[in-house]
């Protein structure tokens, strides 16, 4: 009787959490839903904007609402709100290193959970009725088994901790970090994490207005080779033109050059690649250059 | 017997010993990131061009943040829903009492409030002379970057945003940021 309550206990628990799971999905349009999902609430710990009851997230989804009926598209309301509050407003749930413990952690615990409450379940009908009430293990390892179940819960809670401070951003009671107040590196953090997703169009992009708030060679160059992985090779053959125009023969700006002319079919970048390879023989792309032209 | 018992239970007394203080350190470090700002709310200094604010305030009037160059303006983000708020309204009013004539301006921005408690918490705490746009979703203070309330934002006399407070001002604070900018 008892295993048949908890089992009925287990499954209407499931039921509500899955019931909470997919009412909180059901915010506004689908669109708003997963822009909102996409966004932490700044004003909360670890929420994102779609989770949280707080004003300021609300004001938030009224924003990407009013964004979606003008037209823009969810990736430029995520580059407007990383404009606006910095790139830490992106929720990342992918999670590398440190934040993949967030993900691991509380399944392991779940895991175990579920493994030591179907044993437990399992015991009391292996166990012979008749036998005295007497433990069938000797006491002594009882006892660590308790220990270290005890410890490992400890830790789990520690960890959390840990993974958690490391990768939410801090709340408005502490002052946002140097790059909140220093909009060069935001948006080369942003350009960054946009790579990093693969989303080069986006990075181009932060690159333009990281290189428009300085006008370092070494940025507009990350501009070029991003905008030519998005397919963009004119774009890129004009940002690396610029930069060989204030940097005469740089390598890098030749290769970036080089490579999106090839791209375009140009009959320049041939001796463009050429040109690179004379200047930069030991340069780290120079074999792969090579291949790419054949023999001389 | 009494020997194996005694010697049973360390193991467990270190254990718990470990545990808890493995939680107090956790638990410690992270209360320690809350600063209880008694000393005034927390600033960031910015230099770039200020968001727009273009709406009518409460009482009818048109405010725009452009027309305002040659001013100093603060903007408060605010909500009568809100309680450190209602401690710094009267500092807010008696600012810009005391420092309109050098050319401060002060204007609030109430975001998703409600405008009968709204206008209640102005005459409360004598700050129905300041102007107040009434942010109905909160539009306006996303714009300006706010992740909660209160938050001000002082706007210098070209335009520019210069100053945040996460957090209720003080005299204190206003002493320390909106007056050097005024004698600029």
């Amino acid at each position: 009787m008892r295993r048949v309550l908890m089992i009925a206990a287990m499954v209407v628990l499931l039921c509500a959490a899955g019931f909470a799971v997919w009412r909180s999905a059901a915010v506004g349009t689908p669109a708003a839903a997963e822009v909102a999902a996409g966004l932490r609430c700044l004003a909360c710990e670890g929420e994102t904007v779609a989770d949280s009851a707080s004003p300021v997230a609300a004001a938030m989804r009224a924003v990407i609402d009013d964004q979606l009926a003008a037209g823009r598209t969810e990736e430029q309301i995520r580059a407007w709100f990383a404009d606006r509050y910095g790139p830490d407003v992106l929720a990342d749930p992918s999670g590398q290193g440190v934040g993949a413990l967030l993900w691991l952690l509380p399944a392991a615990a779940l895991l175990t959970g579920l493994v030591l409450a179907t044993r437990a379940l399992r015991r009391p009908a292996a166990a012979p009725p008749a036998e005295p009430r007497r433990r069938v293990e000797p006491r002594g390892r009882r006892d660590l088994v308790w220990y270290a179940v005890a410890l490992t819960v400890v830790g789990v809670v520690a960890g959390v901790a840990v993974a958690a401070e490391q990768s939410t951003p801090v709340g408005t009671t502490t002052p946002a970090a140097a790059s909140q107040g220093d909009p060069l590196t935001a948006q080369l953090e942003l350009a960054r994490q946009r790579e990093r997703q693969q989303d080069y169009a986006g990075a181009a992009d932060a690159y333009r207005t990281a290189a428009e708030l300085r006008p370092d060679p070494t940025i507009r160059l990350r501009q070029a080779f991003a905008l030519l992985r998005s397919g963009q090779p004119a774009e890129a053959v004009t940002v690396a033109r610029g930069v060989l125009q204030d940097r005469k023969d740089d390598p890098d700006a030749l290769l970036i050059l080089g490579l999106a002319l090839r791209a375009e079919n140009a009959p320049e970048a041939v001796p463009t690649l050429r040109r690179f390879l004379e200047l930069a023989p030991e340069h780290p792309a120079a074999a792969q250059v090579r291949d790419l032209l054949g023999p001389p | 017997m009494s020997d194996t018992r005694r010697s049973r239970r360390w193991p467990g007394l270190v254990v718990a010993a470990i545990g808890v203080l493995v939680l107090g350190v956790v638990l410690a470090t992270g209360i320690g990131h809350d600063d209880a700002d008694t000393a005034g709310p927390a600033t960031q200094l910015r230099d770039e061009p200020a968001p727009a604010l273009t709406a009518n305030t409460l009482s009818g009037e048109p405010f725009d943040l452009e027309e305002l160059r040659g001013h100093v303006v603060v903007v408060n983000v605010m909500a009568s829903w809100c309680a450190p708020c209602r401690t710094e309204l009267p500092i807010l009013a008696r600012t810009a009492a005391r420092w309109s004539d050098l050319g401060l301006r002060v204007v609030g921005l109430a975001m998703r409030d409600d405008e009968a408690e709204l206008r209640s918490l102005l005459d409360e705490t004598g700050a129905s002379g300041l102007p107040v746009i009434f942010d109905r979703t909160g539009a306006e203070a996303v714009r300006w970057g706010a992740t909660g309330v209160p938050e001000t934002y002082i706007v210098d006399r070209d335009g520019r945003l210069r100053v945040r407070a996460l957090g209720p001002i003080t005299e204190a604070w206003v002493e320390r940021h909106v007056v050097p900018l005024l004698e600029s």
